[in-house]
């Protein structure tokens, strides 16, 4: 990586922390109040790519380990990582590597608008969604004991603020990438 | 300490950011002027190796920046317009401790050139400060800090006041009027060059005047009026 | 502005080395999946909290910290009670609580720099390999924790001039500008960082 790689993955990785300070939001049909910090981890795909994305959603978290309130609603440290639902914390990572990889494979800079929106949700979906939850849920489902069918299935009340989030990440990509390509492209 | 520039060119996809260059500059105190895109960025970032020479080539004090890179950055500090861009690291001390880490100096070592240069420039008290929390002023003069700690022979500025206001823009001048370091300063503000022992003018990728002062001036004048 | 969480003392636990530490949370996780009994779950949980509040913490404080995390502990434990049995609730509960405030502890008292040096160690051998630098990840620990307050005030300006034109304050048209205005800063700063000479190979 490059200095310049490294800056823009600390920079990102800053804009992470700060979407974590900005209150949440409450959408009137949805249960759960939204947070903006797993927003970031597709948006990290979606505009870093998924070799920097990636690196910036690890920073992330290694921030938090070390004890730093960087996680939404300004909480930090170990305790996060000891939770039942550290395993979506740990599944941004690979989250944010997939969401980047197909945003990089499927994106180009001279398609139609349709195209690259659909590519960014695409990526946001099976990446910030998909993949997360395929380390999140086993992890709950682990830690639930014999519980593990409730609470997996409860968890995915979560699913409906998460698919907001991706149209979110959708128009934020397209809208970064008219505005200040980083996306590193592949064909 | 002695630059020269040897018909150095730089060439960017499509265009000549500076025309062939031959140069020798060894005065302590050097103004360069120019308008935007007159190529005096690039000329001084050939200084320290953050452009390279397309063709030719430049030597600082007998070392060439694209043979002997490290050695002749070494050589050179380089302070940029946006002071929010160079201070790197939360606290200034850490920040100044920085450039001597990657030197890899013992810790004692570090503590006690990071204390000299903050009483040098009589900012110690702004040792334990977060750099967010100082006004540009002092964040330019940290920056200023953090660059020579590592004892370069030559200072660069790249228009360090532009972004300064009045007060903060005096205490920059005043800094830089009494350093003993060699000082290159590029700038549009011309009072901060007026007692300078050379300035350059660039104009479209060319030197078009190079002299004392007050007729450099005068030229850059009649070009930037036309 | 991101102020860390470690908290100055001189109980046992700060004085222990950091790997020690990690090593005391890790074997703890392992033991208290593995051991299913009141008996022991019980103790553990209140030998957790015991050196939580050993640390010179403070009960508000600690409860403070983790109480998001405890909450989270509290459902999976309740969804215990309701598909199995009240006796697996405080199963799950025992075991989850310990784990987590065993974990605040650590965190509580274990310094950044500490944590940093640890860890540039761990990463001795990957440097080896090439994978990754522990002077660039330190720098960039550091540039975050020092860009996050001039992110925030700048997401706060953009928000501002919102409200001046009259225009709501939504996700989409604050987020857009914040990253690209940010991440434009990359260019200069990256500049700035190689005029220091960072990087030596």
């Amino acid at each position: 990586m490059s200095t310049r790689d490294i800056v823009l993955v600390a920079l990102f990785a800053a804009i992470i922390v700060v979407l974590g300070l900005l209150p949440p939001i409450t959408l009137g049909f949805i249960p759960v109040p939204i947070t903006a910090q797993s927003l970031g981890v597709m948006l990290a795909g979606c505009i870093l790519g998924a070799r920097r994305g990636a690196a910036a959603v690890l920073l992330v978290l290694l921030l938090g380990a070390i004890g730093l309130p960087v996680f939404s609603g300004g909480r930090g440290g170990l305790a996060v990582f000891a939770g039942p639902t550290a395993g979506y914390l740990v599944g941004f990572v690979p989250g944010a590597y997939v969401c980047g990889l197909i945003a990089e494979r499927l994106v180009k800079e001279d398609q139609a608008e349709l195209s690259q929106f659909l590519s960014f949700l695409a990526a946001s979906v099976v990446g910030g969604i998909a993949v997360v939850y395929l380390f999140g849920i086993p992890w709950l489902a682990y830690m639930s004991g014999k519980a593990f069918f409730g609470t997996a299935a409860a968890s995915l009340v979560f699913l409906p603020g998460d698919l907001i989030k991706a149209f979110v990440a959708m128009l934020a990509g397209r809208a970064v990438l008219a505005g200040y390509p980083l996306l590193p492209q592949r064909a | 300490m002695d630059i020269v520039f040897t018909a150095a060119t730089v060439r960017y996809a499509g265009r000549v950011a500076l025309h062939p260059l031959d140069l020798a500059l060894s005065e302590r105190r050097i103004g360069i002027v120019g308008l935007n895109g007159s190529g005096k960025t690039t000329m001084a970032r050939l200084i320290n190796g953050l452009v390279k020479p397309t063709e030719g080539s430049v030597t600082v004090d007998g070392l060439d920046t694209l043979a002997d890179e490290k050695a002749a950055r070494g050589k050179t500090g380089f302070i940029f317009q946006n002071p929010q861009h160079q201070m790197i690291l939360p606290i200034l001390a850490e920040d100044i401790a920085f450039g001597l880490k990657n030197r890899g100096l013992a810790k004692a070592e570090i503590a006690e050139r990071t204390e000299a240069i903050l009483s040098r420039f009589g900012i110690s008290h702004l040792a334990r400060r977060r750099v967010h929390e100082l006004s540009g002023g002092e964040t330019q003069l940290a920056a200023i800090a953090s660059v020579l700690v590592t004892g370069p022979d030559l200072l660069i500025l790249d228009e360090p006041t532009n972004q300064l206001d009045l007060k903060n823009r005096a205490l920059i001048e005043r800094t830089v009027a009494g350093l003993p370091e060699q000082v290159i300063v590029i700038t549009h503000d011309l009072a901060l060059i007026e007692g300078f022992d050379r300035v350059l003018v660039f104009h479209e990728g060319r030197l078009a005047a190079d002299s004392r002062p007050a007729e450099a001036i005068g030229a850059y004048r009649k070009i930037a009026a036309c | 502005m991101l102020n860390a969480l470690d908290i100055e003392g001189d109980s046992p636990l700060h004085r222990m080395p950091v790997r020690g530490k990690l090593v005391l949370l890790f074997s703890a996780a392992i033991g208290l999946f593995v051991v299913s009994d009141l008996r022991v779950l019980v103790p553990a949980l209140a030998l957790s909290a015991g050196l939580l509040l050993s640390t010179g913490i403070g009960a508000g404080q600690a409860f403070r910290r983790t109480r998001f995390v405890l909450f989270t502990v509290l459902l999976v434990a309740a969804a215990n009670y309701v598909f199995v049995s009240p006796h697996e609730a405080a199963v799950v509960f025992c075991r989850l609580a310990a784990l987590v405030l065993l974990a605040a502890a650590v965190t509580a008292t274990t310094g950044i720099s500490a944590f940093m040096d640890e860890i540039a160690r761990l990463l001795t051998p990957l440097e080896r390999y090439g994978f990754v630098r522990a002077a660039d990840v330190s720098l960039a620990v550091g540039l975050v924790i020092r860009f996050v307050p001039e992110i925030l005030s700048r997401y706060r300006d953009i928000a501002e001039a919102h409200r001046a034109r009259g225009l709501p304050v939504r996700p989409l048209t604050t987020l857009v500008p914040l990253i690209i205005l940010t991440l434009k800063d990359a260019d200069t700063i990256a500049m700035a960082i190689d005029a220091r000479g960072f990087r030596r190979h």
